[in-house]
């Protein structure tokens, strides 16, 4: 079984973390094209090298990223996230309203 | 004894020849009207109905490593159609109906053994979802049926009516449910594709598709390029790579899926049997070993290494649905690579480039539906244009328009 | 069968305790062995050496390494099958049988099978068995039949085993004089050892190939004394390393348990297995491997034989033939593939003047049974003219031991499983591992080093050196010691011959003894087209059996290059894969862990009478009473909150606690719902959709404070949910804490007209009327004297009030609802009245009437989806189903009693096709019309039309498609 270097707990086993998806950017959806759309949803790069990718440490509830190949299973990086998205990054969330 | 043996046997003593099932690979030539990438049981089936169907021969078929080294042979071998949408029930009905007939049709033993598959329901939703796929089942004409708790008993005695803290409150049995010999089923239609005139290149690995102006020309490969009239790809588990080489993007992630086999007994049980709510698929081989199979790893990865996690799940679970199964022994370990999409369908048909045709995102059904997708993609192939009805809910284009074919509701653990 | 043979006396015997005797059967035979025999080793010894029926032709087998090593021992223990004899301690009372026989092992009425063996070469089941059509149906049964080995028991097995957990800084797998080495230098540096070995003492070859020590007992004791007085180490005996799986995790079954060992390093000293020779009836019993006439001499204290042949390609052979004869075997040759001079000149000279007869050059041509005993009684030794090639004619030697010294094959398994590769050099005709993972090390034989022999004798010079070496690197790699060991040279004499196979006419020379593979079946199967070793394997299935190519391996590696004219390096070998050795599957199951979560009124239900339903990991009240009375029972419960007042466990309800000055902002945009305008006080349904658009979740909200929210989850759901939240705020980075507090809190709905006086009761300074406590809203007061959060919902329709208390309360709190609400009639109600009371409302459950791929829309609840508003998860996705228009909508029916029988999961029809399915449905009133809601694809359907029903049975209903809540259909009944 994998081990996982948690930025919050340390080295875990891979049993103890979930996988959460690849990251990626989200486009506009205030101003993007229906195929823009379709193509975040559906369309993948699953890249066979080095990915970056959402891990959550399930028993305490701690998001981090991990830089992981998907051939040789190998994790060679982790980061807390605030290293990749700040709170400034919240303002690009597009607004919403009730109306 | 079958007087085929004593045949072979004799002409084995007077030295006749054999012809080679399989034949060695030979030099590549410099264009093929149809290339197809993958010697799995799709490409073998496709470029044996492309020949022995279409009349359509001068086809190569590009291989990496061997003949069925992919998924081909690292399936568990289960043969289905009790799935849970119109369009995958009719289409796995159409697969069932060509794999009873296989081993005739390819002069060739598939051990093609119908021993019905029973999948349990633990709880009230499974029951519902049995239901409505067991009533699509029959719609179609499959011979599929809702039993109770005393007719699986009655059906497989060694079965735990109460594994895990889960009752058995009825189950799904699909009496066509089968199994065949993987394997066998590659090199029948390598056989059969091979005899028609069909090229069959082992250890040649593709590393890019040529296109030009959004037309496919060829494929380059490790022992040189090759021209193409058109091109299919056939690689599960590589799809996205594939496909990346070609230009575009699929809705494909690529996950590993494990199973295992225990040492051989003598034979004990003989539906295939499958517990959504454990996670556990079990069946007994012809040669007595059981293989238990499961769900597919948690996280995506192109690499069929082992993990004694999923190993010990497996067998606990095993162990829980079949208590004396705790005194057999674990032989072998393996994983294949899975084409997993949003909606657990396949992506079949046309792509963004012209004359370059996908087969992909099979998920863990792939070997069941060898023989229609390869029958298919021969007439999509050898078509003018049309995508043949069954095929058609399961393009590419459905993704652009929503139109998702969901059959989240027939996997959980029955391959 | 053979005489049974004397035991030797000490020093010979290491495991075996002379003074104590041991009772068993075999066959139904009764026998005595030792306490500290095998089971194996006490046949032997009385003189049975076939254990079983190979798997195809049913030929006699006996123990081919006697030490777990090949399938020929597998026999069927006290009824557990697939047991290895050799490897099994004898105990009192032990019960054996052979496996694979047809009418026992000495008369196997399959043995027939040997004499149709050339009908049926390699994958001849491909050929036949399906002309005509259907004919499979009837030979399957038949081939399955004479498939499989042992026969399993229907029972359970006593007990499964608690799984231990291990770490270390260091793990050595093989406590060979290499294994030793490497821990004993690690340990003594610093680093904490795992040492593991397979075997009942440590010493590895020293326990059985040790002619050169002068009390070899000693040697043993000592290095025992060593290791257990070595505080770093922790030695593991008799327990079998079965796999390497990443980041050095290694699989160890121990003691009928299994140990997950996690190391930072892991050094391999798995020795090589001793490989047999390819010659006609290499299987008969009699004929075994070098080292398994050494270790019954030298474990057992068994004379092997009365007259041998040793057949070798290497000194190991010379060795074994000395040993031999001192345990008072007769050898009457050593019959050696090498050419003249290669042995080891002083091991030549010890043979000459022990009067053993030499042969270089030479093999065996055939070995030859007796016609009774099916066992070996000569060999026929012929001159090598030729690689696999011998002369004509030859010399009959008499004997009932042929020993076989065929050269060695690394023990890769455990390397390889971790990704290493094995590469073949054709000058010494071995393989050799490379591209070991991270830090792994190989020593001693596995690492192709093996010591040197000093005047004949076998000295582990070089061997222990290079051993310590390599562990230096690996504590060097731990940051224990700043330089390694200097490295020694560890050259090795070769030990393999290129071409150690001899095919003969008339077969049986046997590559893979598991399967009963021949030579021509190799050859063969390349001949047929399958030229890629892994196609020889899949189509002859050689390697396949319980040893997993132990000993066919190499051969088929040999074979398959020649035939497909290749280098060996080019073909390799197949593909190794875990486990290394069988595991028992009740060791590795250990003990049930299926998890079932109880809530706080689990025992308060039980009392009650309830019957029980899973929901999830829960167990929740299905309805109270007998199962055998359960519509009757669930329709009363449904009566009795329609009309008086009904109590129910909601606990398993998830919930999350929501606060921070970006609260709001978060809900926002992780509801489809409008929140922002939601009142401190007041609760709202909410829906949570996933990035397609999909329902994924539904709840109410609560804000009970400005920054503060409650909101309430599925029960299934509310984990995924949470993380979803999380991972996006892991993104968003919004000033806000998300708790998931689901297990915090129990829940009691207490719900139906007269709940209001209950409430009265329980609360009595809390204003409870329709203004001052209004439907959807809530409120923090206690309710019995526990603080509590009160909740006005309407899920089942009535007048209700959701009370969520801390679970340790739980308990009290339902007893004060039941003691408050007696004079009112209150009864407990379960999931499934519950179910039918939401049905009468036409509220969806997610999961029940949704697919996972169901748009808002589809199910009426497009007002709770306004993508226009801005941002929210799903909210692109459905803008664009709108404006794509929906495929197929839930609609309500009714169906007249007595108009026939539906159940949920049955399917809309139009015309002949199939345009969706019920998804619930049932009859709230005893005798009353059935309800439900069902998918269908017109999207016009309006009340009054008819919608056609299939029932599985295949019959056609006709249900009328109604609006829907079908009960109170203004609300006022909830909002009083």
């Amino acid at each position: 079984m994998k081990q996982i270097l948690c930025p919050m707990n340390g080295l875990r086993d891979i049993d103890e973390f979930v996988y959460g998806g690849v990251v990626r950017d989200m486009p506009d959806t205030a101003h993007c094209s229906d195929e823009d759309w379709s193509e975040y949803l559906f369309l993948m790069d699953n890249t066979a090298g080095l990915v970056r990718e959402w891990w959550l440490h399930s028993p305490s509830g701690y998001w981090f990223i991990a830089e992981r190949d998907t051939v040789s299973d190998v994790i060679s990086a982790t980061f807390d996230p605030s290293l990749f998205f700040t709170w400034a990054a919240a303002e690009h969330t597009q607004a919403n309203s009730d109306d | 004894m079958p007087l085929t043996l004593i045949k072979a046997a004799f002409d084995r003593a007077i030295g006749k020849a054999v012809a080679a099932d399989l034949p060695t690979t030979p030099e590549l030539k410099s264009h093929y009207d149809v290339v197809i990438v993958g010697g799995g049981g799709h490409g073998l089936a496709t470029a044996y109905y492309l020949a022995n169907y279409h009349g359509i021969t001068n086809v190569a078929v590009l291989e990496k490593a061997y003949l069925g080294s992919g998924n081909t042979a690292r399936n568990t071998a289960v043969i289905r159609s009790n799935y849970l949408t119109p369009e995958g029930v009719e289409f796995y009905r159409a697969s069932v109906d060509l794999f009873q007939d296989l081993s005739y049709e390819l002069d060739f033993n598939m051990m093609y053994s119908e021993r019905g598959q029973l999948t349990l329901a633990h709880t009230d939703a499974n029951l519902r979802s049995f239901r409505q796929r067991c009533a699509v089942n029959q719609h179609f004409g499959g011979r599929t049926e809702m039993i109770s708790p005393d007719e699986i008993r009655h059906l497989v005695p060694s079965l735990n009516m109460h594994p895990g803290h889960y009752p058995v409150l009825g189950g799904l049995w699909h009496i066509e449910g089968a199994t065949a010999r993987h394997d066998a089923v590659a090199w029948g239609y390598a056989r059969g594709a091979s005899r028609a005139g069909v090229e069959l290149h082992q250890l040649t690995e593709v590393r890019d598709v040529l296109v030009e102006s959004g037309r496919v020309v060829g494929v380059a490969t490790d022992r040189g390029r090759v021209g193409a009239g058109c091109v299919i790809q056939a690689v599960a588990g590589h799809s996205s790579v594939l496909a990346g080489y070609a230009g575009f993007k699929l809705p494909i992630t690529t996950y590993p899926l494990q199973a295992m086999v225990t040492q051989p007994v003598k034979p004990f049980l003989d539906p295939l049997v499958s517990s959504p709510s454990l996670h556990c698929y079990v069946q007994q081989t012809s040669r007595g070993e059981i293989v238990i199979g499961g769900g597919s790893d948690p996280y995506p990865l192109y690499n069929t290494r082992a993990t004694l996690g999923l190993k010990e799940q497996l067998v606990a679970n095993a162990v829980e649905l079949f208590p004396r199964m705790g005194e057999l022994r674990t032989l072998r370990q393996w994983a294949g690579l899975t084409d997993m999409t949003p909606d657990y369908s396949p992506v079949m048909g046309l792509s963004p480039v012209e004359n370059y045709y996908l087969d992909a995102g099979w998920g863990t059904w792939g070997f069941k539906a060898t023989p229609i997708a390869g029958k298919l993609m021969a007439e999509l192939v050898a078509g003018d244009g049309g995508v043949p009805r069954l095929m058609q809910p399961f393009s590419l284009e459905r993704f652009r328009s929503l139109n998702l074919v969901n059959e989240m509701g027939a996997t959980a653990a029955s391959h | 069968m053979t005489d049974s043979l004397d035991r030797l006396s000490a020093p010979a015997g290491l495991l075996i305790d002379r003074s104590r005797t041991v009772n068993f059967d075999f066959e139904g035979r009764r026998h005595q062995g030792l306490s500290g025999d095998s089971l194996a080793s006490a046949l032997y010894a009385s003189g049975e050496r076939a254990l079983s029926r190979s798997f195809k032709y049913h030929r006699r087998r006996g123990a081919l390494s006697m030490a777990g090593q090949d399938a020929n021992t597998l026999v069927s223990v006290n009824g557990e099958p697939n047991v290895l004899a050799d490897m099994i301690p004898l105990s009192e009372g032990l019960s054996a049988r052979a496996q694979n026989t047809w009418g026992g092992l000495r008369f196997d009425a399959l043995a027939v099978m040997n004499l149709l063996g050339g009908l049926l070469p390699a994958g001849f089941y491909y050929r036949a068995f399906y002309r005509p059509r259907g004919i499979w149906q009837f030979w399957e049964p038949v081939i399955r039949a004479m498939a499989g080995l042992g026969v399993l028991p229907n029972r359970a097995p006593h007990a499964l085993s608690e799984k231990r957990h291990l770490h270390a800084d260091v793990v050595v797998v093989g406590a060979g004089p290499a294994g030793i080495s490497a821990a004993l230098t690690a340990a003594r540096h610093g680093a904490s050892v795992i040492l593991i070995d397979e075997n009942r003492r440590v010493g590895g070859s020293l326990t059985y190939d040790n002619a050169h020590l002068k009390d070899p007992a000693q040697r043993i004791a000592e290095l025992e004394e060593t290791l257990r007085s070595e505080p770093g180490i922790t030695l593991l005996v008799d327990s079998v390393c079965t796999g390497w799986f990443a980041d050095h995790l290694l699989s160890v079954i121990s003691a009928g348990s299994l140990i997950k060992i996690r190391a930072r390093r892991c050094i391999l000293a798995t020795g090589s297995f001793q490989q047999h020779l390819v010659f006609r009836n290499n299987d008969l019993p009699g004929v075994i491997l070098a080292s398994a006439a050494q270790r019954l001499i030298s474990l057992y204290g068994i004379r092997p034989g009365r007259r041998a042949v040793v057949a070798t390609v290497n000194d190991e052979g010379l060795q074994c033939a000395l040993d031999l004869q001192r345990a008072g075997t007769e050898v009457q040759v050593v019959v050696d593939l090498r050419t003249v001079g290669l042995a080891d000149s002083a091991l030549q000279e010890k043979l000459f003047q022990a009067g053993i007869r030499y042969e270089a050059e030479s093999a065996i041509n055939e070995a030859r049974a007796g016609s009774r005993s099916g066992e070996l009684i000569a060999v026929d030794i012929r001159r090598i003219i030729a690689a696999g090639e011998l002369a004509a004619a030859g010399e009959i030697i008499y004997c009932d031991l042929l020993c076989m010294a065929g050269g060695t094959m690394p023990a890769y398994q455990l390397a390889c499983q971790g990704g290493a590769r094995l590469r073949y050099a054709e000058e010494s005709a071995e393989f050799s591992i490379e591209n070991l993972p991270l830090g792994m090390y190989l020593v001693g034989a596995v690492r192709g080093v093996r010591g040197e022999r000093v005047s004949g004798e076998w000295s582990g010079i070089g061997l222990e050196q290079d051993a310590a070496h390599v562990a230096s690197l690996a504590l060097q790699s731990l940051g224990l010691i700043d330089e390694p060991s200097v490295a020694v040279s560890a050259a090795s004499a070769p030990v393999n011959h290129a071409w150690p196979i001899f095919a003969h006419g008339g077969g049986k020379e046997f590559v893979d003894l598991d399967e009963d593979l021949q030579v021509a079946d190799i050859q063969g199967s390349v001949d047929l087209g399958y030229r890629d070793v892994q196609l020889v394997k899949r189509f002859s299935t050689v390697g396949m059996g319980p040893s997993q190519g132990r000993h066919a391996s190499l051969p088929t590696a040999l074979l398959v290059a020649r035939a497909t004219d290749r280098l060996v390096d080019e073909t390799g070998v197949t593909t190794a894969r875990p486990p290394f050795a069988a595991e028992k599957l009740s060791v590795l199951a250990g003990p049930p862990r299926h998890p079932v979560r109880h809530t706080s009124l689990h025992q308060r239900h039980l009392n009650m009478g309830a019957t029980m339903m899973p929901a999830g990991a829960w167990q929740r009240p299905a309805f109270y009473g007998s199962p055998d009375r359960r519509t009757a029972l669930i329709q009363s419960e449904v009566a009795q909150v329609r009309t008086g007042v009904g109590a129910i466990d909601i606990s398993t309800l998830g919930g999350l606690e929501i606060r921070g000055p970006d609260s709001c902002e978060l809900l926002a945009h992780i509801y489809a719902n409008p929140l922002r305008s939601l009142a401190v006080g007041r609760a709202r349904y909410v829906i949570a959709l996933n990035e397609m658009g999909f329902v994924i979740d539904d709840g109410v909200a609560c804000r009970t404070a400005e920054n503060n929210y409650y909101v309430t989850a599925t029960t299934t759901g509310v984990d995924r949910l949470y993380r979803e939240i999380t991972r996006w705020n892991a993104q968003w980075r919004l000033d806000v804490d998300v708790v998931n507090v689901s297990s915090a809190f129990s829940a009691v709905n207490v719900a139906g007209p007269a709940s209001r006086r209950v409430m009265a009761a329980l609360c009595p300074d809390l204003a409870l009327d329709r203004n001052d406590f209004p439907f959807m809203a809530c409120v923090n007061a206690p309710v019995a004297g526990i603080a509590a959060r009160i909740v006005r919902v309407g899920f089942v329709g009535e007048l209700g009030f959701e009370i969520h208390i801390p679970s340790s309360r739980g308990a009290e709190l339902w007893d004060s609802v039941f003691k408050a609400g007696r004079d009112h009639g209150i009864v407990p109600f379960g999931v499934e009245a519950q179910r039918l009371l939401r049905l009468e409302k036409g509220h969806v459950i997610v999961g029940q009437d949704t697919d996972g791929a169901t748009h808002p829309d589809e199910v009426g609840l497009s007002w709770a989806a306004k993508p226009e508003r801005g941002f929210f998860v799903g909210g692109r996705s459905v803008a664009m189903h709108r404006a794509k228009g929906i495929g197929r909508k839930l609609v309500g029916f009714r169906l007249k009693p007595g108009a026939g029988q539906i159940a949920e999961g049955d399917l809309v029809m139009s015309g002949g096709d199939i345009v969706g399915h019920v998804t619930s449905c049932g009859a709230p009133l005893a005798g009353g019309d059935t309800i439900g809601l069902a998918y269908t694809a017109d999207t016009q359907a309006m009340a009054g039309d008819l919608l056609r029903l299939r029932a599985l049975d295949g019959t056609l209903l006709t249900a009328t498609i109604a609006d829907t809540p079908f009960y109170d259909h203004a609300g006022e009944r909830q909002e009083v």
